[in-house]
């Protein structure tokens, strides 16, 4: 196995690490993890994530939850995005918005009703993350970016319908034009002013701008690895399966998988062995071998299950180690 | 209003007015267009991600009550002829 060192050496201008999959197999540990190793390389890494649940806070025993960027350790920085706050913040904006531009008392009810149906629609939480990602990305202060994703929704499809809401954009500003043109002529015939079309245009350009740079974080495979977290479990099998299914429709390439929560097969082997042990470790023999058949050429490293919770920077180097340059080979865990 | 403004709005009237209200005409078209592609989710067409659309919604907000009421008017064969 090769490990994120092999993953970087084959592809040195790598930049953005994401880790993906279903919740509980433990993406933020390893993207902690990635992060440690990185930053412990002297380079800048951030490492981000917007789950409250699963959270980086938990991870590195700080509470770090919608504060910014914080300082963990030399060039070691987490962020933990509270989307729910961001949301409520943006959406206050545009209604404080409104009516600063046209000196309102209040919002009229019906607006004020779309906009807070629109703010609480499932899509505008993932939206408010990827954005925050973007925001990041964009602004280039570090090295390395290592991505927590939450578990896919909708918003994903953000990707796939990347390229057609671009040609809307287009479209929308092209539209934009025409009325401003149409609109500037009648209004130089009867000598009026027309209000806000730059602003206009504007923020369809940034809109349009926004998206295409979430669909490049995730899609270009020269400066993203995109990994999925699995364990030796049938149930994870099956919905790497699907997952991987719906990354083709999306044209998502996977970079690479890593195996987590591996029992080490050394233990089973001892004479002391209890045969509970003994047991869980066959049958991780039997979904190990399944994984390499199935995704064999994914495979970068195998995590070994810790004696104890992965938390903290000192008990998380063995498990960014293990990570970036795995000590056994994928036969031995067979 | 002085007389400098009725002159000009008679000559306005004499000149330019029907070709103005013309332009307008397809303005309001275009403006329409673009309110059902940017907030058209109002009335249950989604084309843009409602995160990305509350953006322009400020710039448009003078317009949707007449939008509304353009878009949800009730037509008949009459329509087609005028």
């Amino acid at each position: 196995m090769k490990g994120l060192k092999g993953l970087l050496e084959e592809n040195p201008s790598l930049k953005v690490f994401i880790y993906a999959g279903k919740g509980g197999l433990g993406k933020t540990t390893l993207s902690a993890a990635t992060s440690i190793k990185l930053s412990s390389m002297g380079r800048r890494t951030l490492v981000f994530s917007t789950d409250p649940q699963a959270s980086l806070s938990d991870v590195f025993e700080q509470n770090v939850f919608g504060k910014g960027e914080v300082k963990l350790a030399e060039n070691l920085y987490v962020m933990e995005i509270d989307a729910d706050k961001k949301i409520n913040e943006y959406v206050n904006a545009i209604k404080k918005k409104i009516i600063d531009m046209y000196k309102l008392d209040s919002l009229p009810k019906d607006i004020e009703e779309y906009i807070d149906s629109a703010a609480a629609e499932p899509a505008m939480y993932e939206s408010a993350v990827y954005d925050a990602m973007v925001d990041v990305v964009s602004e280039g202060k570090y090295d390395y970016y290592v991505f927590d994703m939450p578990p896919f929704g909708h918003g994903i499809r953000m990707i796939a319908i990347a390229d057609v809401i671009s040609k809307w954009v287009e479209k929308i500003t092209e539209l934009r034009r025409q009325a401003y043109e149409y609109g500037r002529v009648a209004a130089s015939l009867k000598r009026q002013k027309l209000t806000y079309e730059d602003e206009i245009l504007n923020e369809l350009e940034y809109i349009r701008g926004r998206i295409l740079k979430f669909r490049d974080i995730l899609l270009n495979t020269k400066t993203t690895a995109f990994m999925m977290v699995m364990t030796p479990e049938r149930m994870t099998i099956l919905d790497t399966e699907r997952a991987l299914e719906m990354f083709n429709s999306l044209g998502l390439k996977l970079t690479g998988i890593v195996v987590n929560q591996v029992y080490p097969p050394d233990l089973a082997k001892r004479a002391d062995a209890p045969a509970y042990l003994r047991r869980r470790v066959e049958e991780q023999k039997k979904y190990i071998a399944e994984i390499v058949e199935k995704f064999g050429k994914y495979i970068v490293s195998v995590v070994p299950m810790l004696n104890r919770e992965p938390k903290g920077i000192q008990t998380l180097k063995p498990v960014a180690e293990e990570l970036w340059s795995p000590s056994k080979k994928i036969e031995e865990y067979l | 209003m002085g007389i400098l403004d009725r002159i000009r709005e008679v000559v306005e009237g004499l000149t330019v007015h029907g070709q103005s209200t013309a332009i307008l005409k397809v303005k309001a078209q275009i403006d329409n267009l673009f309110m059902i592609i940017t907030v058209g989710d109002m009335l249950g067409v989604p084309i843009l991600p409602p995160y990305y659309s509350l953006r322009l919604l400020p710039y448009v907000f003078p317009n949707i009550q007449n939008w509304k009421r353009y878009m949800l008017r009730e037509r008949d064969f009459t329509d087609l002829v005028t």
